[in-house]
């Protein structure tokens, strides 16, 4: 097949407004369903005993439960801290 | 039969694979060690990398009968997962068990940085275009800009197999490069503000959403897309095992030893179709530079998106997580993290990232399948249908074969 940049050009934004179209359907989708089925809290775990000392290096796997345990309390991440991870 | 001390050395040394290796075999022995290189002391990909290596390696050495173009070959018959397209949409199915959408439905307009890194896609299409690719070539080029190898390979296997080892190496290879291609793009266009703007806590999302999802966007996207349903299917279908709560060992199977297993198939067989032929080419180099730039468009694009999404919502996006939105599962959502920490060490972006992260995967499967609506023939799996019916169809001959092995079993 014979290319052009010109074709090119009207491929791109062919397939762009594609993209964002299935996209936007997506979006409101999700939206439609969170609404119809709103979350309900699960009841709360037994709390856990965190230890004092970190180590530097573990800021994904910080972030990463600081997160999680944000949406869990319902706390904004910066409202409290996690001093320190230990494996078992 | 007689024998002779000397003719049978003689025989022996013509026998050797020496005595055909050309220098483009050497060379590419030599890109071989290379990318084994890169995947064990660079750790670039090395899940990927190195069986592509080592699989590139095997192809190379002459009369190994080990290049995908060797018929009756053990890589060959790998090879056959990825041209009768089954090895990817496994990948993603066990892709679909690891990802979690609870950011992305928390968060669902994230879905439009997702949709705005595709611009990569398409910066690269014109740009190979540009450079006297074909169409449909072109197409199989710019899918690297979704920074998706399943993707790429998927799409490079059905619109310019000839391409696919250079494809590969070069998705592969450029998404290891992530977190070296992102940030100076990202700090180039972004304020120190921008970089600081901390986001909302994410909404909990009832488990129930998360089991329809998979069905709903199965639904929307197949329907509208149907070349890319392997792809996208079967990432959803990984996602239900995982969602659903009833498929655990699936679920288990799916994200551990089934992805690996196809990992080693896959690579193995991408390995293989890097012979000298395919791969000593001028269209690789154009094909490494025109890779580059599909990741370094993708995360502008993804970037100046996030802006206009935190102009829009007053502050509330950080456009940071824009550059997520390549694909690039976890690695460029990691990427945002660690540049919005460098400006405030209490800012948490990784979550925020992964909406658009996992976003950027459905972007790309549908940026592929927009391709394959355009310049695929979307019904072509019809031909390998009737050319697998006399096997599929031939139930006495697998019978004979259980026969065989119930007797084996038995003595």
């Amino acid at each position: 097949m014979e290319a052009s940049v010109s074709a090119a050009v009207n491929v791109s934004m062919l397939a762009m407004s594609v993209i964002f179209t299935v996209l936007i359907i997506l979006i409101f989708t999700i939206k439609a369903l969170v609404k119809l089925i709103p979350y309900e809290a699960p009841p709360a775990p037994p709390a856990r005993k965190v230890s004092a000392s970190s180590p530097p290096e573990q800021d994904d796997q910080v972030a990463a439960i600081t997160a999680s345990l944000a949406a869990h309390i319902g706390k904004r991440p910066d409202e409290f801290r996690i001093v320190n991870i230990q494996s078992r | 039969m007689e024998f002779s001390f000397s003719s049978s050395t003689q025989k022996i040394v013509n026998s050797t694979a020496f005595t055909t290796l050309e220098s483009g075999d050497a060379l590419m022995i030599g890109i071989a060690c290379l990318l084994v290189y890169l995947a064990i002391w660079k750790k670039f990909e090395p899940l990927l990398l190195l069986p592509m290596g080592f699989g590139c390696l095997l192809a190379n050495v002459p009369m190994s009968m080990m290049a995908s173009t060797d018929t009756g070959g053990l890589l060959n018959f790998f090879y056959q997962g990825i041209k009768h397209e089954v090895l990817p949409p496994i990948i993603f199915m066990g892709v679909g068990a690891l990802t979690d959408f609870g950011p992305l439905l928390a968060n669902p307009t994230v879905l439009l940085l997702g949709a705005a890194a595709q611009i990569g896609v398409y910066m690269t299409l014109i740009g190979a275009v540009f450079l006297g690719f074909n169409m449909q070539e072109a197409s199989a080029i710019g899918i690297i800009g979704g920074a998706d190898g399943p993707t790429s390979i998927f799409l490079a296997s059905k619109l310019a197999p000839h391409l696919l080892a250079p494809i590969a190496v070069a998705a592969y290879s450029y998404m290891s490069l992530v977190p070296l291609i992102q940030p100076p793009i990202m700090r180039l266009l972004t304020t120190k503000e921008e970089r600081k703007i901390k986001m909302e806590q994410l909404k909990p999302i009832s488990q129930t959403v998360k089991i329809i999802f998979p069905v709903a966007v199965t639904i929307v996207c197949c329907l509208m897309l149907p070349g890319v349903t392997p792809l996208l299917g079967m990432f959803m279908l990984g996602n239900m095992f995982r969602e659903s709560g009833v498929t655990a060992r699936l679920h288990e199977t799916a994200e551990t030893h089934l992805i690996n297993i196809v990992t080693i198939f896959l690579a193995l067989a991408v390995g293989s179709s890097m012979t000298a032929e395919s791969f000593l080419r001028l269209e690789t180099l154009k094909i490494i530079a025109l890779g580059l730039l599909a990741f370094a468009f993708a995360t502008a694009g993804g970037v100046i998106f996030g802006r206009i999404m935190c102009k829009v919502s007053g502050g509330k996006v950080n456009p940071l997580i824009g550059s997520a939105g390549v694909s690039a599962v976890p690695m460029a959502a990691r990427v945002s993290q660690k540049v919005g920490s460098e400006e405030d060490s209490s800012n948490f972006l990784l979550m925020h990232a992964m909406g658009p992260n996992v976003a950027g995967v459905i972007g790309s499967a549908v940026a592929a399948g927009v391709f394959l609506s355009l310049f695929g023939d979307v019904g072509s799996s019809i031909d390998t249908h009737a050319a697998l019916a006399p096997v599929i169809g031939n139930p006495e001959a697998g019978i004979q074969a259980l026969a065989t092995v119930v007797e084996v079993i038995k003595q």
